[in-house]
């Protein structure tokens, strides 16, 4: 027992309680706003998410995660193949995506699957791939973790796809993985990102004439939403309305908290409605927090939070002890920082903006139960650990 | 193609420990720079985008006759106004002008008429003033109201609200005088805040309405609106409470104006009449005139039509913007002049039934001619030919320069927007209109006997009544609260007597011997009948000025100089003339008092 108590990594399961506890707060806060009963009490079933997401994660931690990749990562990553085939033919469209069959988004689920698939395939699991990881390591690689992305890509969720493609590159990188193949991939996605940006400057560059927009935009493999986010992220000054619009006033809203905020229920931005109420339980919840709590209660506390979170996943890679463990704990760091940046980065006008859940604030249970999962099998990998004489 | 080995697990985690810290730090530092930085900015751009602020009205001042009897006032008006933000589009598809659209429509049978805002001025409603009612049905009658009320619980955010009308209890009664009133926006300029919405309230859009109308505006007020993103009004909170406009009191004396209007009734024409002590205007006449009431809530354009297209002019003001030959009413000035270059009062002309000067032949009202005549007598019978000799003998120079004494030729600085100059000839003027036109003997002939190009307004020879009854020329005003400006005639006062004399003459038994009829007070006065135009189109507009004292058994204490002109009389005497005894006798002897 004092060895569970001393293998358990305390830092990310209280840094986490925290996150589901501050995610209580400001939905019950935002859903305050949102002026709908229904609303209001979205974080009551958050809670009861988290809940059912905390047996779920002590479940998975209890067991060994060897046994849970041997068993379940390959049945489970078909699976969540399948369920996002089946969510592009038959799921529920919302805010311009595909995303929803009946009351999850399998793009979600597929995020963990993919992490632990390409844990089992490279961790040194599976036989074939045991030390080879050269050319063909990355063509099963590419496979592996390009088919979910490009199934996400159609839906289309961008946003899923900027942070689970950093978690397989983290992981594919450590697992050693044909580097300067890996390298060179990522050169030409950068060189690609860059194209883009630049196709999209030029497009819709102040006075270029809507024949020639047209034209630079057919070779650019974006829907009108997505460049128009683009634009807004080129030129926030611009484009004061629609997607400028809502950059501008989250901006506001997280800057008008100032340094110690306007107090819990009290912000005014939020109450006001002049950030467009739609977005503030799911993609700009940062803001209400941010807005009601100021800077160092608010912000800079939740950062540290999601920092310990993320670091202290991180470091199971370092006591796992073993390939597989070491990848899942890695790939999950990355997939939380990834989200972390993302989202609050995009109300900052770092990141262009996607729609994309902040763990544990979001309204979203299929992405709270998916995240709390990935931190049981981390706790696994923790708990389970192969300790070295 | 090498195998390559794995990163260690510890590079790994300090590698990506890396990453996060970076991550992490950038958005710590863009956080700072926005919540910390920037905090009062965002803050400053919040309120703004929160509050609306709204300029609002108080009532407008009120118009009195110099007796307190009222001539403009405010009434209740009531309005059935929407709040849009009722209307707030919820469903997918909805928008809140087709919800409302839907609202008015059904409400249309309910109140019974069709609303005062069309589909147009709804739509940039709710584009530009969300946050603010849209006033739908504007001053609604009591039946129609009563409709909507039975009915408001069925239509959320319909209301009804009171405003302010105005009301003219007088009608067409001083119509020109009082004015009439338009609906507009005023922002006030107060520099640090910009006013959002602005109410359009009353204005003035002529007569004394237009002239005072900053004085009976009064101060606008403030009110904020805490609005949503969307432009919906939440709350709104008082910030400065409107001040009404000021009452005003003019020296206008109603009773006397509605008995000089009914004495023009089915004329055109004015009359005017001054205190000559002061300058206060008693009565300011003109007709046909229109009913200001016409353009309230607001003067719909065939309205307008009516009166602009009607020949009679009913909207032009013609005591004070009607300009007229004021014919011989004017003799008493070339009087003067004479007497000024030296004619002596007693100094006598052979009236021989016309005056020949170059080619051109004036005749006298009696065609065998007056024989001899001085100068109380030529005013006595208005003696054409002695006059044209005697404005000829004193010269273009004398004529002029005491009609400029009077007043003539120059607006008189009445505290009204309509103040026309009318016109005193001489060479430059006649120059100044055509080059090849000479100012010629003839010429100065006409114009001592107030023919030919001089041009005068009711009130300017009212004024000139008055002056040549006290003396002194007065700057006529409307506002009894203003102090009069009185400026004594450079004139001797024995020049002013023979003038006086000649003009008692007229009332005792001259061609106005019709003006004093019954009057209880001593009148003197001046016929003038002007010949307008030639041949078939030759019309006569006659005048009459009167002075006139009260007497020890006059109703009234006070002094009266007046000025009326008929269109199409026949002769200042026989038209003018009684119409004026009948006004002064409302005055003197207290006839046709209500």
């Amino acid at each position: 027992m004092k060895g569970f108590l001393l293998r358990f990594n305390w830092v990310s399961f209280l840094s986490m309680l925290a996150l589901v506890a501050i995610g209580a707060l400001v939905l019950a806060s935002a859903g305050a706003a949102r002026e709908s009963a229904v609303m209001a009490a979205k974080w009551k079933e958050m809670l009861w998410t988290a809940a059912f997401g905390l047996v779920l994660y002590f479940a998975l931690a209890l067991v060994d995660y060897r046994i849970v990749l041997d068993w379940l990562s390959a049945p489970a990553y078909a699976f969540s193949l399948l369920l996002l085939v089946a969510v592009l033919a038959v799921g529920t469209v919302q805010f311009g995506g595909r995303r929803w069959l009946w009351f999850f988004q399998p793009s979600e689920i597929s995020k963990l699957c993919v992490i632990a698939f390409v844990a089992q395939l490279f961790g040194g699991g599976v036989e074939r791939f045991r030390g080879q990881f050269g050319f063909r390591g990355l063509v099963v690689a590419a496979a592996a973790a390009g088919v979910p992305c490009v199934l996400i890509l159609l839906e289309p969720d961008l946003g899923t796809a900027l942070t689970l493609v950093p978690a397989v590159l983290v992981m594919l990188l450590a697992a050693g993985v044909w580097r300067k193949g890996l390298v060179a991939l990522l050169a030409v996605g950068c060189v690609c990102v860059a194209a883009l940006l630049g196709a999209v400057h030029e497009a819709e560059r102040p006075g270029v004439s809507p024949e020639r927009r047209a034209a630079i935009l057919r070779y650019v493999p974006l829907r009108e939403h997505q460049v128009s986010r683009v634009k807004t992220f080129l030129f926030p000054e611009t484009d004061r309305m629609d997607s400028g619009y809502n950059l501008r006033q989250a901006t506001m809203t997280i800057g008008s908290g100032g340094l110690v905020g306007k107090g819990y229920r009290r912000g005014e931005c939020i109450r006001r409605r002049l950030l467009p109420p739609m977005g503030i339980m799911n993609d700009f919840i940062f803001c209400v927090w941010a807005e009601e709590m100021g800077y160092l209660r608010g912000s800079l506390a939740l950062l540290a939070l999601f920092a310990l979170l993320s670091v202290s996943t991180a470091w199971t890679a370092v006591v796992a002890g073993e390939g597989r463990g070491r990848l899942v704990a890695l790939g999950m760091a990355t997939l939380v920082f990834a989200h972390v940046y993302v989202n609050i980065g995009m109300s900052l006008g770092l990141v262009p903006i996607t729609g994309l859940p902040l763990p544990f604030l979001s309204l979203g249970r299929t992405f709270l139960v998916t995240v709390l999962c990935g931190l049981g099998l981390v706790q696994s990998v923790s708990l389970h650990r192969e300790e070295k004489q | 193609m090498k195998t390559e080995a794995p990163i260690s697990a510890i590079v790994s985690f300090w590698l990506l420990t890396a990453l996060f810290a970076v991550g992490f730090s950038a958005l710590a530092v863009r956080l700072k720079e926005e919540q910390v930085d920037l905090a009062a900015e965002h803050l400053r751009e919040m309120d703004s985008q929160s509050f609306r602020l709204v300029q609002t009205t108080g009532l407008r001042g009120r118009i009195f006759d110099r007796h307190g009897i009222p001539l403009a006032v405010n009434r209740l008006s009531r309005s059935i106004v929407v709040n849009p933000e009722a209307y707030r589009a919820v469903k997918k598809g909805d928008t809140t002008e087709a919800l409302l659209m839907a609202a008015i429509s059904e409400l249309v049978p309910v109140v019974g008429r069709a609303p005062s805002v069309g589909e147009a001025g709804m739509r940039r409603h709710l584009r530009q003033a969300l946050a603010r009612p849209l006033v739908v049905w504007r001053d609604v009658s009591d039946e129609e109201l009563a409709r909507f009320s039975e009915r408001s619980m069925d239509f959320p955010g319909f209301d009804c609200v009171a405003d302010a009308e105005r009301l003219y209890p007088q009608g067409r009664v001083a119509a020109h005088v009082v004015g009439r009133v338009g609906r507009d926006r005023f922002p006030t300029d107060s520099g640090d805040e910009k006013m959002n919405f602005v109410d359009k309230e009353l204005c003035g859009r002529e007569g004394i309405e237009l002239q005072y109308d900053d004085y009976l505006r009064g101060m606008p007020g403030r009110e904020r609106l805490l609005v949503d993103a969307r432009g919906f009004a939440t709350s709104r909170s008082v910030v400065v409470e409107p001040q009404n406009g000021f009452d005003l009191t003019l020296t206008l004396d109603l009773r006397l104006q509605r008995a000089a209007e009914r004495q023009l009734r089915g004329w055109r024409g004015a009359c005017v009449a001054l205190d000559p002590r002061d300058g206060a205007v008693r009565v300011l006449a003109s007709s046909p005139a229109f009913d200001p009431n016409d353009c309230v809530p607001i003067f719909r354009s065939e309205v307008y039509e009516r009166y602009a297209k009607d020949p009679e002019k009913p909207l032009l003001n013609r005591a004070t913007a009607g300009t007229y030959a004021p014919g011989s009413t004017y003799k008493p000035i070339t009087a003067l002049a004479g007497l000024r270059t030296g004619h002596g009062a007693a100094e006598t002309y052979e009236c021989t039934g016309a005056y020949e000067i170059g080619e051109m032949r004036i005749r006298c009202t009696r065609t065998w001619g007056h024989g001899e005549l001085d100068l109380a007598h030529a005013m006595r019978e208005s003696c054409n030919p002695y006059f044209c000799a005697l404005g000829v003998s004193s010269g273009t120079n004398a004529l002029v320069s005491v009609s400029r004494m009077f007043g003539l030729g120059a607006r008189t600085g009445i505290d009204f927007p309509t103040d026309a100059a009318g016109v005193v000839p001489d060479a430059a003027w006649k120059a100044s209109r055509s080059a090849d036109q000479k100012w010629r003997l003839g010429d100065l002939a006409q114009m001592s006997i107030g023919q030919g190009q001089l041009l005068a307004t009711p009130l300017q020879m009212a004024r000139v009544a008055a002056a040549l009854g006290t003396g002194a020329l007065a700057v006529p005003h409307l506002n009894a609260a203003l102090s009069p400006d009185l400026r004594p005639l450079p004139l001797p006062a024995d020049h002013l007597a023979a003038v006086r004399r000649g003009m008692r003459l007229v009332v005792e038994g001259g061609t106005g011997r019709l003006a004093g009829e019954g009057v209880d007070a001593r009148v003197i006065g001046k016929t003038g009948t002007a010949q307008v135009g030639m041949g078939a189109t030759l019309r006569k507009n006659t005048w009459f000025i009167a002075y006139a004292e009260p007497t020890a058994t006059s109703r009234t204490q006070e002094p009266l100089a007046l000025a009326m002109v008929v269109e199409n009389g026949e002769s200042g005497g026989g038209t003018t003339a009684p119409m004026v005894a009948a006004v002064l006798r409302a005055f003197y002897n207290g006839e046709g008092a209500q």
